[in-house]
């Protein structure tokens, strides 16, 4: 690379991490920046960074969960075995063309220009591994309840970054060589046939030799951790893995090193790899630029769909209508309908019927095969699959008016009332939510058959699980949207997953503790209503009674908690400014 | 008919329309024209009900926008610069949904003739990322004339379309301003506007320099050249700048 072409592009990538480091800190003008910032450093405080100074080994005293010794040691050969497995995995998976990740604006820049290729793979190549230095950090956080003793984080960290960048840039290899192959026809018979008798004797013969070699394990090898981690290392150290272990080893060793001297010793290997890699990479370079484009392109409009908002980029495939939307009738069904085609084609009403139809199915023949075993199993996966959506659905079924937010200058135009688009926008959560969980109910109930449970009992805490759960998923579908409708612009940076950030996971965080609170502060009015009337009914007549009258009138506060939160929501539309609310 | 009287909207301590009064009779086409952050687009999502205005009110076909909304809106369709629509939605779905909302009855019978003139009858089953630039601008605006408006609202409505499709939007507007409808056009393509509109209204900074028929404004700013065309009349009534 000439002087002034490693300059420029040198310049380029200071300037733009300058850039976007002066960004960062210029937004924390905004409060909802630096309130983040300042709960994303406090929990980065509380949870990982006293870690980072605890360079020592665990010891038995420190909690209950942390590894006995002999686990310990084990590590670094699970990790050496993960990583020749990642490996593998890399080379066997099929992939496309080799292309390198620019940015549009570095191919609509460097490309054209007079820069030599071998310069844009090393500018490529040197900033992806400046960018992991980042991930590295993060990995050091997160690890230093567990890291070795005796080395510092720092160098934890340079161990983490030699690691990730010769993982990176064996992928990178890979993928050059994949290409190279292709390029001269690899399709061809011939080609096909020598790449299978390649594949066999790279992996297939050390597979099956690794498989055969193995010692067959007896119960005593699962006799708690230390007799496992003894299993494995004896694994580890049969047939042909020492061999193929050999170079992944030297890689994971700095970051395994007992102490600085150890650390030392270890490092040269581990960068010598990660140098070879790179030599690699750069004899191996094959024609990268059309591949890079269309990377470039495919990213660029994952982030824009990112940022409206979107999960999903753009929709390829058509759906046919959940039901049949007629002209005439409330206008509110037709968000229903909208929002069910975007959710996608297991979201029907004949899904709903066929998942229901398997459950059945599957208990019945559970029952008359006399498997408690798989009823009890059918049970507690039912419950597990109803609580996870009732707590935590709302916040993934997004289809309401989160994602429509981008769609609100278009919204406004419609001739609906704030709370009939607000309504309709939520309907098709709270029946997907439903429709789940009703699933998981009927699991449920019809997995506990083998309880003791009186048939009536289960059937009638089933009803009355299945008529609140609509209540419950529309509670919760109130708060988000309302926090999304107060906070618009907190949102958007909140929900994007292309923002990271101190700031943006303090969001999160705050984020989470509101929408809990204000879910439970809405529960709390239910609840004690619900169980007043549920002591007193009992007390003054039977138990059965006391808990039809509770439910009822848990599900009318419920019901006038939901409705008056859709009312505000409706007003809260109708006077939203777009443009106001979400002006930079 | 359109009406707007001393409609404002500020930003914080920024103005983006000022004291803004004029109307749109039915069968007119007015021309919005201004230097870029003149106020064009704020003015016309403040007519479609998209932002509230911080003063004024906006009338569309008799029915005042801040209290009667819901028939105010009913009246109107407003096409963007770009169009946007729902990506899960094919080109037949979204004319479903529009309908739906619009309560507008046996709508495929109205839509079938509204697509064929937009020519894209053919792509009834394609979604949004399937259609060019052009078609999904044509989807909106049979999305937005599915419902007979009586008030359209176009913000730069050319864009990205081909030369035959700037044709075809021309010969729609005037179609739909001589049967009635009240429709204001907001554009830098000043020749398109001379060939279209009836009237120009001339916006700087906010505030309305200018408004009238085509031959009054080139009356007023033509120096006495009666073949001054609506650039050089643009460039003298906004004084050659944006600010």
């Amino acid at each position: 690379m000439r002087f002034t072409t490693a300059a420029a592009l040198l310049y380029l990538r200071l300037t733009t991490a300058k850039g976007w480091f002066a960004s960062r800190l210029r937004r924390l003008k905004q409060p909802k920046y630096l309130v983040g910032a300042v709960v994303g450093v406090a929990y980065i405080y509380f949870f990982f960074f006293r870690n980072l100074t605890r360079n020592r080994m665990p010891r038995a005293s420190d909690a209950p969960a942390a590894p006995p010794p002999e686990t310990f040691e084990i590590i670094p050969d699970v990790a050496a075995a993960a990583l020749l497995l990642t490996i593998a995995i890399n080379w066997i998976v099929p992939r496309g063309r080799a292309g390198l990740m620019f940015s549009e604006a570095e191919i609509a820049f460097l490309f054209p220009a007079p820069v030599r290729r071998s310069a844009l793979i090393h500018y490529r190549l040197l900033s992806t591994l400046g960018g992991l230095a980042l991930t590295a950090l993060f990995l050091t956080l997160v690890s230093g309840g567990w890291a070795s003793a005796g080395v510092s984080a720092w160098l934890r960290g340079l161990a983490w970054w030699v690691m990730l960048g010769t993982l990176s840039l064996h992928f990178t290899a890979t993928s050059f060589v994949v290409t190279r192959l292709l390029d001269r026809g690899v399709s061809s018979l011939a080609r096909v046939g020598a790449g299978l008798v390649v594949l066999v004797l790279a992996i297939g013969v050390p597979l099956v030799w690794t498989l055969t070699a193995l010692p067959t394990p007896t119960q005593q090898d699962f006799a708690g951790a230390p007799a496992i981690a003894r299993y494995v290392e004896t694994a580890l150290d049969s047939g042909p893995l020492p061999w193929l272990l050999a170079i992944p080893r030297l890689v994971t060793a700095p970051l395994f090193a007992g102490d600085a001297r150890a650390f030392v010793q270890t490092l040269p290997f581990a960068i010598l790899v990660l140098a070879a890699h790179y030599a690699w990479v750069l004899l191996s370079a094959v024609s990268f630029e059309e591949a890079s484009i269309a990377k470039a392109e495919k990213r660029a409009t994952r982030l824009a769909a990112l940022r409206s908002g979107n999960l999903r980029t753009t929709a390829t495939k058509r759906i046919r209508d959940p039901f049949r939307l007629r002209d005439a009738g409330r206008p509110e069904i037709a968000f229903l309908w909208k929002n069910l085609l975007a959710m996608g084609r297991p979201f029907r009403p004949q899904s709903a019927l066929v998942g229901a139809a398997i459950v059945a199915a599957a208990a019945f023949w559970l029952s008359s095969a006399g498997l408690r075993g798989g009823q009890v199993l059918l049970t507690v996966a039912g419950g597990v699959v109803l609580v996870v959506v009732l707590l935590l659905g709302p916040q993934f079924a997004r289809h309401d008016l989160r994602s429509d937010l981008k769609n609100a200058d278009i919204l406004k135009t419609y001739p609906l009332a704030g709370t009939q688009l607000v309504f309709g926008e939520m309907l098709a959560p709270i029946a997907v939510l439903s429709t789940i969980a009703w699933l998981a109910l009927l699991a449920v109930t019809l997995g506990s058959a083998a309880t003791d449970v009186p048939p009536v009992v289960r059937a009638g805490a089933a009803l009355a699980v299945a008529i609140g759960t609509p209540f419950i998923c529309a509670l919760q579908l109130v708060v988000h949207n309302a926090i999304a409708l107060t906070f618009p612009a907190w949102v958007q940076s909140v929900s994007n997953p292309g923002e990271h950030g101190l700031d943006v996971l303090g969001q999160r965080l705050v984020f989470l503790a509101g929408q809990v609170l204000l879910f439970a502060l809405g529960l709390l009015p239910a609840a004690i209503g619900g169980g007043v009337t549920f002591f007193v009914a009992s007390w003054l007549s039977e138990p059965v009674l006391g808990a039809v009258l509770a439910l009822l009138v848990a599900l009318t506060v419920l019901g006038v908690e939901i409705w008056a939160g859709v009312r505000w929501l409706g007003g809260r539309f109708a006077r939203f400014d777009l443009s106001a609310e979400l002006r930079p | 008919m359109i009406e707007v009287t001393a409609l404002s909207k500020v930003f914080g301590s920024f103005t983006a329309v000022r004291d803004l009064s004029f109307a749109v009779r039915p069968g007119e086409v007015l021309g919005l024209v201004g230097p870029n952050g003149a106020g064009k687009t704020t003015t016309l999502r403040a007519i479609a009900g998209i932002i509230p205005p911080t003063t004024g009110q906006v009338r569309l076909a008799g029915h005042d926008l801040a209290a009667e909304p819901l028939a105010a809106k009913r009246a109107l369709a407003f096409f963007t610069d770009e169009p946007r629509l729902f990506d899960y939605l094919t080109v037949r779905q979204h004319l479903n949904f529009v309908a739906r909302l619009y309560a507008v009855a046996d709508h495929e019978a109205i839509a079938r003739p509204l697509l064929e003139e937009l020519e894209i009858a053919d792509r009834l089953d394609s979604l949004p990322a399937e259609l060019s630039r052009g078609m999904k601008q044509k989807l909106a605006i049979a999305c937005g004339l599915l419902h007979s408006p009586q008030v359209l609202l176009f913000d730069e409505p050319l864009t990205g379309l081909d030369p035959l499709g700037i044709r075809r939007m021309k010969d729609s507007i005037l179609k739909r301003a001589r049967a009635g409808a009240s429709i204001i056009l907001s554009s830098h393509l000043l020749h398109l506007l001379e060939e279209v509109c009836s009237h120009v209204l001339i916006l700087k900074r906010g505030e309305k320099i200018a408004d009238g028929t085509i031959a009054e404004i080139r009356a007023r700013f033509g120096n006495g050249d009666d073949k001054a065309n609506l650039e050089d009349v643009f460039i003298r009534a906004t004084g050659g700048s944006e600010r």
